[in-house]
């Protein structure tokens, strides 16, 4: 059990140009289930692997448990690592496999025994102990790939994608499992996912990851009500935040040629920029159908039985513009109809350098 | 019931039709084969039988009934052939020493060859070219420029050391062989060993590490076992290649006794001035059964060797 801490860690690949992780600082705290999320190629693996000890920092510091461990090798480390693809050992037993670390150690045959039982027991695994990784399904190597780690009792679980490789229905299933199994071991976890549902849901906090840099670091609930720039409140949420430029409506900023309702502290904030740089959020259950509000044309209604999502083109600085609304079933829309959005709920509003504007 | 019947044989004819198409799909896909097929059994099998025919003749030019059959006789007579168990045990020997040192100083070289480092692909090539040398010049270049006491290269470092010089052909004529083949053949292991690491998953590597593996320790624990198929397959096309080794002994050590493997003593006691056709052909007989015997011996003992420790 330890806290983790990066200070100001860069990884630059030899020949690439920017870093692939950029000065990032992040504290995670003992126990903690630590999500880093981003799209596709922001550096998440690759800070995950800084932390194992497969990659080399540049330039900062890794530490574990208040040590430095920036340039011990990861079987120094007391770290254990869930990869995307299992990376489980193809000649071994799944026994043999989950033992393995173990028997590097040098614990003695029968303890090793014992504890491979235990962690197969609470994965699951017990029918399964003598066949070989190849005999498996998905779903099973995950969990031996699970079974792995747990059985060493580590200071910190390092996960790489490990449920991206399972059928969706699976996924949900092992992430509430895992979620649990980690609050029971209480094993501090740094786990990577470009999948910003599986973050929200999983993660004590989440850390967003953009071109490498840290974008903001939060409760998934903060993540959702206070996002800290454009980006974050545009990947985290699904379907996604409404997010327009503004228009200048009387010196104040709107959409579709209608002001937004905005607090008078906001207003005295974005006084001195250009309101055509200022950028606002609205996310879809913040958006009512009704008989007040931007006039438009439904274009798509996506049907989910519990709600629906409807989208509503209107026209918006002298374009159509999407706005994706959520319906609890209240109205009977279909495509083609005319409506009418109002706001319901709060507005996000991002200033010119992208960042949000606090009330 | 008209109306049945015509759907029954409309059936009947439907399934007629797909079995045809079945059958000139089955067509397409021999046919391109075909040629090679035919040809492989024209220049082995046949050949094979016609040898198998013989080794069951009395067959010498020396005398005026050209072939009569004798049954087994002539393999009957191999157990008290003391020439022919020497032959058979030199092969042994040979084949053995050759195969096993060449997969591990081909496995050495591949593990050195598999990371990144400047001017591997020269290297690499350089490493390749003792295999793509013909057995004539390899064993020439060995006996005149290598083993010779006079002008060889070996003597010469020896002399260095103060030395006396040694007739290596003479006085090692097995060793001096198997070091000609193991310098021809390593490089053939190294390629299979090298095409096995480098299919490796990394990852595999690296969860190794992250659960404490020493570089030893992953290797004999997760590589070796991994290259198990390429180490066989090694051993199988080797052991088959050098159990017919016959111009290095040839031209390293001639006639010598201490040498003289099976196809050389075949070809000795035929063409070779010993025109018995018929016993030479009972001969190579052998070979081909002990190459089969001695590959899955050598694939038994290597899956043994590398069987999971558990
Ligand atoms: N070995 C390498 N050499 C050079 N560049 C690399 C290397 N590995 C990764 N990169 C680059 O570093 C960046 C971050 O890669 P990384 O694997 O950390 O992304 P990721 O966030 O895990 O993406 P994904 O969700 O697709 O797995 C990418 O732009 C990638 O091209
Ligand atoms: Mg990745």
């Amino acid at each position: 059990m330890a806290e983790v801490r990066y200070e100001a860690a860069s990884r630059l690949y030899p020949g690439a140009e920017e870093p692939a992780v950029n000065k990032l600082n992040l504290d995670i705290a003992d126990g903690e289930l630590l999500v880093l999320v981003g799209p596709s190629g922001c550096g998440k693996s690759t800070a995950l692997r800084m932390l194992a000890g497969l990659e080399t920092v540049t330039s900062g510091s890794v530490h574990i448990n208040g040590v430095d461990v920036t340039l011990k090798p990861p079987q120094d480390r007391d770290i254990a690592m869930v990869f995307q693809n299992y990376a489980l050992y193809p000649s071994m037993t799944v026994a043999q496999n989950m033992g393995f670390a173990l028997k590097q150690a040098k614990v003695p045959k029968a303890e090793r025994e014992a504890q491979v039982r235990e962690a197969a027991r609470i994965l699951d695994l017990t029918e399964y102990l003598d066949r070989k990784p190849k005999n498996l399904s998905g779903g099973q190597r995950q969990r031996v790939a699970m079974g792995r780690a747990i059985v060493r009792k580590p200071q910190v679980f390092l996960m790489d994608e490990p449920l991206s490789n399972l059928d969706a229905k699976l996924r949900v299933q092992t992430r509430t499992e895992l979620v649990d199994l980690q609050a029971r071991l209480g094993v501090t976890t740094v786990y990577v996912t470009h999948d910003q549902v599986e973050a929200m849901t999983m993660g004590d906090r989440v850390a967003v990851l953009k071109f490498g840099e840290l974008q903001q670091v939060d409760a998934p609930r903060t993540l959702y009500s206070a996002p800290a720039n454009k980006f974050v409140a545009g990947f985290i949420g699904s379907p996604a935040m409404n997010l327009l430029d503004a228009e200048d409506v009387d010196g104040a900023p709107g959409i579709a040629g209608a002001a937004i309702p905005l607090e008078e502290s906001v207003l005295s904030q974005l006084k001195s920029q250009d309101l055509d740089q200022v950028a606002v959020g609205v996310r879809p259950e913040h958006l009512t159908l009704g008989t007040t509000g931007i006039e438009g044309e439904v274009t798509v209604v996506e049907e989910l039985g519990s709600e629906s999502f409807v989208h509503v083109t209107v026209s918006h600085r002298g374009e159509p513009t999407t706005l994706v609304v959520r319906d609890r079933g209240e109205t009977e829309t279909g495509r083609g109809d005319r409506v009418k959005v109002d706001f319901g709920g709060p507005i996000h509003v991002f200033g010119s350098d992208g960042l949000r504007v606090e009330a | 019931m008209t109306s049945a019947t015509t759907s029954s044989a409309a059936a009947i004819s439907h399934e007629e039709e797909v079995r045809r198409l079945e059958r000139r799909e089955g067509w397409k896909r021999r046919l391109p084969i075909l040629p090679a097929l035919i040809f492989t059994i024209v220049v082995t099998q046949i050949p094979f039988l016609f040898t198998l025919f013989y080794s069951l003749t009395e067959w010498r030019l020396d005398k005026p009934d050209p072939r009569k059959f004798i049954g087994v006789d002539n393999y009957a007579s191999l157990p008290g052939d003391k020439f022919f168990r020497d032959a058979a045990w030199v092969s042994v020997q040979m084949t053995v020493m050759a195969v096993l040192f060449s997969l591990i100083v081909g496995t050495l070289l591949a593990i050195l060859l598999d990371r990144k480092f400047f001017g591997q692909g020269l290297i690499r090539t350089l490493l390749i070219t003792p295999f793509l040398v013909m057995p004539v010049v390899a064993g020439f270049m060995w006996k005149t420029q290598m083993f010779n006491a006079t002008f060889g290269v070996i003597n010469w470092v020896l002399n260095l050391f103060g030395f006396d010089s040694i007739e290596f052909a003479t006085r090692f004529p097995l060793a001096s062989v198997v070091v000609v083949l193991v310098w021809q053949w390593s490089p053939f292991m190294m390629l299979i060993v090298l095409a096995g690491l480098q299919g490796q998953d990394q990852s595999v590597l690296e969860a190794a590490r992250v659960d404490g593996a020493t570089t030893w320790g992953s290797f004999r624990q997760i590589t070796l076992p991994q290259l198990r198929p390429f180490l066989e397959l090694g051993t199988l096309l080797g052991a088959i290649y050098l159990i017919q080794v016959y111009d290095h002994i040839e031209v390293i050590v001639g006639g010598q006794p201490g040498a003289k493997n099976l196809p050389f003593y075949i070809a000795q006691r035929s063409i070779g001035g010993g025109n018995r056709f018929g016993l030479a052909s009972s001969y190579s007989i052998i070979v081909v059964i002990a190459s089969i015997i001695i590959a899955n011996i050598g694939l038994r003992v290597l899956s043994n060797l590398l069987e999971d420790d558990s």
